[in-house]
């Protein structure tokens, strides 16, 4: 299983493929998923909400876009620095800008209907804490080979490591939120919480997130071309 | 024109990629590597990387959920 494992063989690149095992046909089981999936859904707007079945359809077709889509928030910040590949970090740059506008849309509507704007509980103080924690986190998730979403998406490949990861990941939520109340308290209420639309209006707000958005983009690219070296074939 | 295995399976991202990184220095013009994979981010990563440097690539889903990733050095 090491490294030194390399054999040197002669073959060419068109390989033998002839006494590979032959795959199973997954449709049937996929097939059977995707009922249960609406089955449990039905289920659940039934006997709960329509929220909850809501909840479980978005949950399924983000884990399955994430899945399909191979995004990983992990290596949009690892490859810059390994090899200096940003195009997942691009790609996330992307997203970002589409859930900037799509939550702007919804706070603005629910602030101009005259409505409570939905999600201000997410508003938290920005202080030092955050620094040091995201610090914590970026280090806890290249070594584990994944971020939140990225940890659950591959426990549901099959991925045995992370099971591992998802374990302690379990732990260390809980952990955090036993102790959330005390950190609250005593280092994070102090500092200040920036709402972008209170200081420059809705309108200055969205523009100035896509704009550092932009900028960060522009970053991601140049920096691709300095540490890869421009190859522009294809 | 030799090749060369690199077992990487059970292996989480960026590991393989950096392993594969190390290998290729080793591997003369025309040489193959093959990276033995079945970590799905990986399986985008190494590919990215490698065809960055200008190496043919080729990927082989040999069983579900593992790769090999086919690298001539050039």
């Amino acid at each position: 299983m090491s490294e030194s494992a390399t054999v040197p063989v002669q073959r060419t690149i068109t390989r033998n493929t002839s006494k590979r095992r032959k795959k199973k046909n997954q449709l049937p089981i996929a097939l059977g998923v995707l009922l249960l999936i609406i089955v449990i859904g039905i289920l659940l707007s039934i006997f709960q909400s329509t929220t909850v079945g809501l909840f479980w359809v978005f949950g399924c077709t983000f884990g399955f876009i994430l899945q399909k889509s191979r995004f990983c928030f992990t290596a949009s910040l690892r490859d810059p620095c390994i090899t200096g590949s940003t195009s997942i970090t691009k790609a996330v740059l992307i997203a970002f800008a589409l859930t900037s506008i799509g939550f702007t849309a919804i706070k603005y509507s629910a602030f101009a209907a005259g409505e409570t704007i939905p999600g201000m509980s997410y508003v938290r103080p920005i202080s030092l804490a955050t620094v040091v924690g995201g610090i914590m986190f970026g280090i806890g998730m290249v070594i584990a080979g994944g971020c939140a979403s990225g940890t659950l998406m591959r426990v549901g490949e099959g991925f045995m490591m992370q099971v591992l990861a998802l374990a302690f990941f379990i732990i260390g939520s809980l952990w955090g939120a036993h102790d959330m109340g005390w950190w609250n308290l005593n280092v994070i209420a102090d500092s200040p919480s920036v709402f972008l639309p209170d200081v420059f209006g809705w309108f200055g707000a969205i523009v100035i997130q896509l704009l550092i958005i932009a900028c960060l983009y522009v970053a991601a690219d140049l920096w691709e071309r300095k540490k890869m070296g421009i190859k522009d074939e294809e | 024109m030799a090749e060369y295995e690199l077992d990487c399976l059970g292996e989480a991202c960026p590991v393989p990629l950096m392993k594969a990184e190390k290998k290729m220095k080793d591997l003369k013009a025309g040489d193959v590597l093959i990276v033995h994979i079945d970590h799905s981010c990986a399986m985008k990563n190494v590919p990215e990387w490698a065809r960055s440097q200008g190496y043919n690539v080729e990927v082989d889903e040999v069983d579900d959920g593992e790769w090999d990733v086919v690298i001539e050095k050039v």
